[in-house]
């Protein structure tokens, strides 16, 4: 059975890019969100295997949603979507829970790799 | 003649094993029959000996080997009875105090302490009981408690955001035990030019393959390190962090100065600005050079809270004796970093609070029990890195605050109008924090508390950061004390209300927004704005500051503040950009507004006021 996936990124553009490479390597998106608050809310109800996470959002911010998330599913396996010169929030996504990160431009082979190790 | 210069040596080296010995008692008491605990005292007390031997104290010397000799004895198999525990704890608080004296060159050890210590030792050695251990040999290494291993670990150098990968490799670390001493500070991970090489004690007992396979499995791992096993891979070796003791009074000097160089760089790049010249250019350099060795400087500053939190647990055991409560503390985060100059203000507030939390907050057994609660009351102390602060707390599962009461109270007091019937958390602390609060009222349950509280909201202002007090009945109460991560220099936002410019610490600002007369609500009576959703209470600088009323801006951009949950929206003629600035320290005149946090001397040379923040929102 294929991994499920949540993506959550508050650009059409970028849930489209991520979704397309998940799908290629077999995955099953089984929800989007474009806001934090979304997130946490598809999270509880889909369950997903995975989560991409963005990290700047409206409406509850990818970090709080991963704070909130965490604090449901302390095992909740969550992928930060960084932009360059992030590091800062970076870190403080993964003292919250987050898992792994990939910095945008998003090239699939690294998005791939991230994936099996947070799947690990 | 010891030279002079190895007391101040002497005495900081003393305190440690001080600390240590008291940690070990602390886990002794607990276990009593473990051996690691007396082991390790013995170590620590035969250091001190030797070390005031060295420097001729003989009183300090004298007073570790009669301490020495009663662990002797029960290193001899004599049994370890909480009366000879309590006789070693007295004999750790009088030797702390007799090596501060004799650094100063007064004081000796208490007659009757060295009288109980001879006796204890002598007590032990004559009926000379047949030893029914092997523990017996001191040499014995009866190692039970987990081991470490100091860790080196390289990132990938093409690896992007090396900083973050170094976090994750962390984690992975600390899911097998616990980690100190790690090298850089975890604040260096933020920074760009993190160059991904780091080090760090794990105190765990699972085998090196293991330790390795974690850290590896955060990805982009160069190399793994132990023990200060050098390891050469493509970009040199890892080296474990090799230190050095520096005077705290230096480093404060070099921030300071660091602080007037700070100044300096922006008034030069004020009057350079945009002019495209050579000098133009080689001021950005030394802009970067500065900005580079302020990060440099405040990293080494960096200070693990377990410094101030260690000397708790052994505070809270003999609170729990005076009291006659059984009390369970609890540290969390002890790793956290902090400025060494906001760490050495909070021991005094947070001392305050713990001795609240364990007087007036936690019950006594009985009326645990009767209230369905285990009888013995938990205190805890633990600390959380935010963005660009530490939220510190200290939390007990007792009785909470009686709002009814504190509610009635501050009727009479004229703090709340009389048809208030709910007392939020803010009112709360505003009333606990009045001076003279506890002496004042004699209601159940809370007196006593004032001083502590009003000493921990002052500290935290001066600090730049805020308090909070959350209870619940029933089930207990959190005070959550705010710190900046570093003072004096920080990053602001300017902003203008008039003729004046005022400058906003950037920690405490969420966003900016603009501000929009058709998003204006109400929020219980006060005006408020809608942003995303949110109602946020509005604060308008000129009103504050009663800028003199000349035209009013059309567009008027606005800051949310952010304190915690708590928001406001401040609105303002201008926003001027950002800048580092140095905070002046600032004796509060009298009468001086309660939100203005300081004074600064802006890039151009004038200077400008520092909103504090906690006090708007």
């Amino acid at each position: 059975m294929s991994h499920t996936v949540l993506v959550c990124d508050d650009a059409i553009f970028m849930r489209t890019m991520i979704g397309d490479i998940l799908n290629q390597a077999g995955f099953e998106i089984v929800g989007e969100a474009e806001s934090g608050l979304q997130a946490v809310q598809k999270y509880r109800e889909l369950k997903p295997d995975l989560v991409t996470m963005d990290i700047v959002m409206p409406d509850m911010g990818g970090i709080e949603a991963v704070r909130e998330i965490c604090k449901q599913d302390p095992d909740a396996k969550i992928l930060m979507c960084s932009a360059m010169g992030q590091q800062a929030l970076v870190v403080e996504a993964i003292q919250a829970g987050a898992k792994d990160f990939v910095v945008k431009p998003f090239q699939p082979s690294r998005v791939l790799e991230a994936v099996q190790r947070v799947l690990g | 003649m010891v030279d002079p210069k190895y007391a101040a040596l002497f005495l900081t080296e003393s305190r440690e094993h001080v600390r240590t010995c008291n940690q070990l008692l602390l886990d002794w008491e607990r276990d009593p029959a473990a051996s690691e605990p007396v082991n390790g005292l013995f170590r620590a007390i035969h250091n001190i000996k030797g070390m005031a031997a060295t420097m001729g104290y003989t009183g300090v010397a004298d007073l570790a080997h009669l301490a020495e000799s009663v662990l002797e004895t029960i290193r001899a198999g004599q049994a370890a009875t909480p009366d000879l525990i309590q006789l070693l704890f007295r004999s750790v608080d009088a030797l702390e105090k007799a090596t501060d004296g004799a650094a100063a060159g007064t004081g000796e050890p208490a007659a009757d302490l060295l009288k109980a210590l001879d006796e204890a030792s002598r007590r032990a050695a004559a009926p000379a009981p047949p030893a029914p251990t092997p523990a017996a040999k001191p040499a014995a290494p009866a190692r039970k408690g987990p081991i470490g291993h100091l860790v080196g670990v390289t990132i990938r150098p093409g690896a992007s955001m090396r900083g973050a990968r170094a976090m994750l490799a962390l984690q992975r670390a600390e899911a097998l035990g616990r980690i100190t001493a790690l090298r850089p500070a975890a604040t260096a991970f933020e920074r760009d030019d993190f160059d991904g090489r780091f080090s760090f004690h794990l105190r765990t007992d699972a085998p090196m393959p293991r330790i390795e396979e974690a850290i590896r499995s955060a990805g982009e791992v160069a190399a793994v390190a132990f023990d200060g096993n050098v390891v050469i891979d493509a970009e040199g070796p890892v080296v474990p962090a090799r230190q050095i003791r520096v005077d705290l009074r230096r480093l404060d000097a070099m921030m300071k100065q660091v602080g007037e160089l700070v100044v300096a760089r922006n008034r030069i790049l004020a009057l350079v600005r945009g002019d495209g010249s050579e000098l133009a250019e080689l001021a950005g350099a030394v802009s970067r050079l500065v900005s580079g060795l302020q990060t440099e400087i405040v990293a080494v500053r960096m200070t693990p809270v377990s410094e101030v939190f260690d000397r708790f647990p052994r505070l809270v055991r003999d609170l729990a004796r005076d009291l006659a409560k059984q009390i369970r503390f609890e540290v969390e985060g002890g790793d956290i970093e902090l400025d060494r100059a906001i760490l050495d203000e909070l021991g005094d507030p947070l001392l305050h609070l713990i001795r609240n939390a364990a007087d007036h907050g936690l019950e006594r057994a009985e009326e645990r029990e009767a209230g369905g609660k285990p009888p013995e009351g938990r205190v805890l102390l633990s600390a959380v890195r935010e963005r660009r602060s530490v939220a510190i707390r200290v939390s007990d599962d007792g009785r909470g605050i009686d709002r009814a009461a504190i509610l009635a109270k501050a009727k009479r007091d004229g703090l709340a109008e009389p048809g208030v019937e709910v007392l939020t958390d803010d009112l709360l602390l505003r009333v606990l924090a009045r001076p003279g609060f506890s002496t004042a009222a004699k209601l159940s349950g809370v007196s006593g508390r004032g001083v502590g509280v009003e000493v921990a909201l002052g500290r935290a202002r001066a600090l730049g950061g805020s308090l909070e007090v959350h209870t619940e009945a029933g089930k207990g109460t959190t005070f959550t004390l705010r710190v900046p991560l570093t003072l004096a220099i920080v990053r602001a936002l300017l902003a203008q209300a008039g003729a004046e410019r005022y400058a906003v610490p950037l920690a405490y600002v969420a966003e900016t927004v603009e501000f929009d007369a058709r998003a204006v609500t109400a929020l219980r009576s006060r005006e408020a704005l809608v942003v995303r959703d949110r109602v946020i209470p509005t604060v308008h600088l000129r009103d504050l500051v009663a800028a003199r009323a000349d035209r009013e801006p059309a567009r008027r951009p606005t800051i949310i503040l952010e304190v915690g949950e708590r928001r406001t929206a401040l609105v303002v003629d201008a926003l001027l950009g950002q800048q580092d600035i140095v905070i002046e320290p600032f004796d509060a005149p009298r009468g001086m507004p309660p939100y203005l946090g300081g004074a600064t001397i802006l890039a151009d040379g004038a200077p400008a006021l520092i909103l504090d923040a906690a006090a708007l929102v």
